[in-house]
C-alpha cells in the first residue's frame, strides 16, 4: 500500500509540471465566473444560469482534465524509460497501475475541489447557499470523472495515445447516449438487435447516469438512494476498467 | 516466465453482472423519478442531447436571453418559436411556461387589434399552459397559472374552478385558496366559496381579517363585491 | 554458488508477417555470488536484451531465467537487487535526495536509515554539492552517477549495470570502476554490460561474449585467451566471433 502511495504521490507532483493542466483550469474558473455577468435577468434566472453553466464546465473540462491527464500516465514513463528503474523495484506491475489511477484522482480531486468551491463561492455571493442537492450534482460529476480516467488509463496499458485519445473521446460522446439508443433498440423487433443492444448498453460506459443536472437547476430533487446506487455504478466500473489495465499491463513487454 | 495474468481479466468480464444488475436500478431509479420521463414523449430531448450533451441547459438559458429581449422590443410572434425551443429542452423548467402562457394570453393578447386574433393568442396560451401540466402534473405551479388565466382573463369560471381544486392538491402558498374562493363565487358555488374562506380563516393567519370580511358580505349579501364595483 | 543464471534463455521478438528477430539465443549463463561478471558484445548482441530478461521487463520466449534462486517478477528478490539502466532517465524536477527517497520509499526502508544512508551515497557518488539541483539540470555524467546511486539505495546483494560507462569521460570511468571494486570488497556480486573492452578488462573476474543473441564464451580472461589463442581481450572477441560466424575454417571472413 505503502509503493502504491509513493508513486501516487510521485504521479500527483509531476502533474504541476503540466501545463495542460493549469490552462484548463483557468478555462474553467473563467467559464463560471462569466456566468455571473448575466445580471439582466431576475435573481432566480440568473441563479439558474450560473449553476447550468457550472455544473456544464465542471463535468466537460473535467472530462477533458481526466482524459489528458490520464493519457500520458504510463506512456510518459515508457517513453522516458522511467519505468525500467521503477519496475526492476520491489513493486508489483500492479502497484505501479493503482499507483498512477491514485495519483490520476488525486489530481483530479484537487482540480474538482477548487473549481467547485470557486462555483459555490460564486453561489453564496448570489445569496443561494447550495443546497444539498447541488452537492450530490457534484459528488455525481465526481465519481464520473474518475470514472472516465480509469478508462483511459486502462486504454493506455494497451495502446497507443492516438488511438486512447480518440476512444476516449468517442466513449466520452457514447457514453451520454446509451439511454437513448437503448430507447430506439428497445422498439425494435429484431430479438438478435435487442440483444445486442442490452449488451452493448450493459458493457459501455453510461454516463448520463451521472447527470442529475437537468432537475435540480429547476430545483427538482433527487433521493439518495439514487445518488448511492450510481456512485455503486461507477465504482464497479473502476473496478472492471482496473483489473482490465491489471491484465494487460501484467503481460505489456517494454 | 510471467505472473499468471488471467485471474485479472476473469474477475474484470465477471464484474460486469453486477454491473448489469446496478444498471437496472439506476435505470429504474431514474423512471421514478423522472429523470428521464421525457424520453419517450418527447424526441426533441434525444435530439438536444445528441446535439448539446451536457450542454442543454445551457443553450436553453441562451435562447431564453433571446427571447427576452424580443419581448424587450416588442417582437412577440419571435419569441414563440424561443418558448416552444426552451420548453423542449427543459419541460420541467417551470417559468418557461408560466411566462410563455402569460405572454401569450396576456401581452400579445393585449398587442394584437383583431378579435379573433385576441382569441388565438388566448387559446395559444391555455394550449401551451396544459402542455406544461402534462410535464409537470405533481406541482401546484401551472395549474395556478391556468386556472388564473381562465379566471381573471377568461372569465371562464367552471375551468379556473377545476385548475385551481387541482392546484391546491400539492403544495402551494397561501393565495391559491383565496383565488379559489373567489372563483367558486363566480361559478356560483356560494356553499363552497363559503366552507373556502371558513377554511382560509381557520388556516391562514394573515388572511383572517380579509377572509372574515368576505364570509361577512357572502352570508349576509350573497356577494363579496358591492354592488358599485360588480365587473 | 551461482547467484543469477539463465537455461536455454530464449528470447524471439515478432516484428510483423514471417518477420522474425532472434533477440537471444539458448543463453546458459552462471554468476557467481561475489564476482563482477562483464558480459560483452557489439550492440544487438543481445547483451541489454538478457539483462531485460532477467529483470522482468521483457519475457522470455522460452527457457528460465533465475536470481537468488527465484524468478524474475519475485518482489522479495528485488529488494536485494539494484539496477541501472543504460541511459538513464528520471523525474527531473526532482531533485538528488528526492530522487533517492522516493525509491527508497518503495523498499519500505526506515527513514532514519534512509536518510543516512542517501546522504552516505551522495558522498560516494560525489553529488553531495549538487543536492538542491533539480536533475533536469544535470549533466550526463552527474546522471550516470546519481543513477548509481539510485541502484544502491537498498544496499542490494546484487548489482546489474547496463552500460555504466556510456557516456563518461576518463576520470568518470576511473571512479566508477574503484567504485564496483570497492563494492565487489563488501562481498556485492556485480553483473555488467559493456561494449567498452578495455573497462571490462580491468574489473571483471569472469566474461562473457554475446554475439547476435548467441552467448558464445563463458570464463576467466585467461581461460578464453588460451582457448582461443587470443593474445588480449580484443583479439579474443574477434576470435570468438569469427569462429563463430565461420565455423568450419575458423577464419574470419563473410558471415553467414
Amino acid at each position: 500500500m505503502k509503493k502504491i502511495w509513493s508513486i501516487g504521490l510521485n504521479t500527483f507532483k509531476e502533474s504541476f509540471r503540466k501545463k495542460m493542466m493549469y490552462i484548463l483550469l483557468v478555462f474553467a474558473l473563467i467559464v463560471i465566473g462569466a456566468s455571473k455577468f448575466f445580471g439582466f435577468l431576475t435573481a432566480e434566472e440568473e441563479l439558474k444560469m450560473i449553476k447550468d453553466v457550472s455544473f456544464s464546465t465542471i463535468e466537460f473540462f473535467g472530462a477533458l482534465m481526466a482524459i489528458f491527464g490520464s493519457l500520458y500516465a504510463i506512456s510518459t514513463e515508457i517513453e522516458r524509460k522511467t519505468i525500467y528503474t521503477l519496475l526492476t523495484k520491489p513493486i508489483s506491475r500492479s502497484d505501479f497501475v493503482l499507483g498512477k489511477f491514485f495519483g490520476m484522482a488525486m489530481i483530479l480531486l484537487v482540480n474538482f475541489i477548487l473549481i467547485s468551491l470557486f462555483f459555490i463561492g460564486l453561489l453564496i455571493f448570489k445569496h443561494s447557499p447550495p443546497d444539498i442537492d447541488v452537492l450530490k450534482t457534484l459528488v455525481l460529476i465526481f465519481v464520473e470523472l474518475i470514472m472516465i480516467s480509469s478508462i483511459t488509463l486502462s486504454l493506455g496499458t494497451f495502446s497507443s495515445d492516438a488511438f486512447n485519445v480518440i476512444c476516449s473521446f468517442f466513449l466520452y460522446i457514447v457514453g451520454h447516449l446509451t439511454s437513448y439508443g437503448r430507447e430506439l433498440v428497445e422498439r425494435t423487433e429484431n430479438v438478435i438487435l435487442k440483444g445486442l443492444g442490452d449488451m452493448l448498453y450493459t458493457i459501455l460506459p453510461n454516463y448520463e447516469n451521472f447527470n442529475i443536472r437537468d432537475k435540480v437547476v429547476v430545483g427538482v430533487s433527487v433521493n439518495w438512494a439514487y445518488v448511492g446506487n450510481t456512485v455503486l455504478y461507477g465504482v464497479l466500473y473502476i473496478a472492471i476498467a482496473l483489473f482490465i489495465a491489471l491484465y494487460f499491463f501484467e503481460r505489456r513487454e517494454i | 516466465m510471467r505472473r499468471k495474468a488471467w485471474p485479472y481479466l476473469l474477475i474484470g468480464i465477471l464484474l460486469f453482472l453486477p454491473l448489469g444488475i446496478v444498471q437496472i436500478r439506476v435505470d429504474y431509479e431514474r423512471k421514478v423519478q423522472d429523470l428521464e420521463s421525457n424520453l419517450v414523449l418527447m424526441p426533441g430531448q434525444m435530439a438536444g442531447s445528441l446535439v448539446l450533451g451536457g450542454f442543454k441547459g445551457l443553450a436553453a438559458d441562451l435562447l431564453w436571453l433571446n427571447m427576452e429581449e424580443y419581448w424587450h422590443t416588442g417582437q412577440h410572434y419571435k419569441m414563440l418559436p424561443l418558448l416552444e425551443t426552451v420548453s423542449w429542452l427543459q419541460p420541467n423548467y417551470i417559468l418557461v411556461w408560466s411566462i410563455g402562457g402569460w405572454h401569450m394570453a396576456y401581452n400579445i393578447y393585449a398587442e394584437v387589434k383583431d378579435p379573433n386574433e385576441k382569441q388565438f393568442w388566448y387559446d395559444q396560451g391555455i394550449k401551451f399552459l396544459k402542455k406544461g401540466i402534462s410535464y409537470n402534473p405533481d406541482k401546484y405551479d401551472l395549474y395556478f397559472e391556468l386556472g388564473w388565466t381562465y379566471y381573471n382573463k377568461g372569465k371562464d369560471y367552471p375551468n379556473a374552478v377545476a385548475m385551481l381544486e387541482k392546484a391546491i392538491k400539492f403544495p402551494h402558498p397561501e393565495y391559491v385558496n383565496d383565488v379559489l374562493a373567489h372563483a367558486y363565487e363566480k361559478n356560483g358555488q356560494i356553499d363552497k366559496a363559503i366552507k373556502e374562506w371558513e377554511y382560509i380563516r381557520d388556516n391562514f393567519v394573515t388572511f383572517v381579517p380579509v377572509a372574515e370580511r368576505m364570509l361577512f358580505n357572502l352570508k349576509t349579501k350573497g356577494t363579496t363585491i358591492p354592488k358599485e364595483n360588480k365587473d | 554458488m551461482s547467484i543469477i543464471s539463465t537455461r536455454d534463455l530464449t528470447k524471439i521478438y515478432v516484428l510483423g508477417k514471417n518477420r522474425e528477430v532472434v533477440g537471444l539465443n539458448r543463453a546458459n549463463l552462471e554468476v557467481n555470488e561475489g564476482e563482477i561478471f562483464g558480459i560483452l558484445g557489439p550492440n544487438g548482441s543481445g547483451k541489454t536484451t538478457c539483462l531485460k530478461l532477467l529483470l522482468g521487463i521483457l519475457f522470455p520466449t522460452s527457457g528460465e531465467a533465475e536470481i537468488l534462486g527465484r524468478p524474475p517478477y519475485d518482489t522479495e528478490m528485488k529488494k536485494q537487487v539494484g539496477f541501472l539502466p543504460e541511459n538513464p532517465y528520471y523525474y527531473d524536477y526532482l531533485n538528488g535526495p528526492e530522487l533517492l527517497t522516493f525509491y527508497g520509499n518503495l523498499f519500505n526502508i526506515d527513514h532514519g536509515l534512509l536518510a543516512r544512508r542517501i546522504d552516505h551515497l551522495l558522498e560516494l557518488v560525489e553529488l553531495n554539492d549538487a543536492r538542491r539541483l533539480a536533475l533536469r539540470h544535470y549533466s550526463k555524467g552527474m546522471l550516470e552517477r546519481i543513477g548509481l546511486a539510485a541502484s544502491l539505495v537498498n544496499d542490494p546483494r546484487i548489482l546489474i549495470l547496463d552500460e555504466p560507462t556510456t557516456g563518461l569521460d576518463p576520470i568518470g570511468c576511473r571512479d566508477t570502476r574503484n567504485l564496483l571494486l570497492k563494492l565487489k570488497g563488501q562481498g556485492k556480486t556485480i553483473l555488467l554490460s559493456s561494449h567498452f573492452l578495455s573497462e571490462v578488462e580491468r574489473v571483471c573476474d569472469r566474461i562473457a561474449i554475446f554475439h547476435r543473441g548467441n552467448l558464445l564464451a563463458t570464463g576467466t580472461l585467461a581461460e578464453l585467451n588460451a582457448r582461443y589463442q587470443a593474445d588480449n581481450l580484443e583479439d579474443l572477441f574477434v576470435k570468438t566471433i569469427s569462429v563463430f560466424d565461420n565455423p568450419e575454417t575458423g577464419q574470419p571472413g563473410a558471415a553467414q
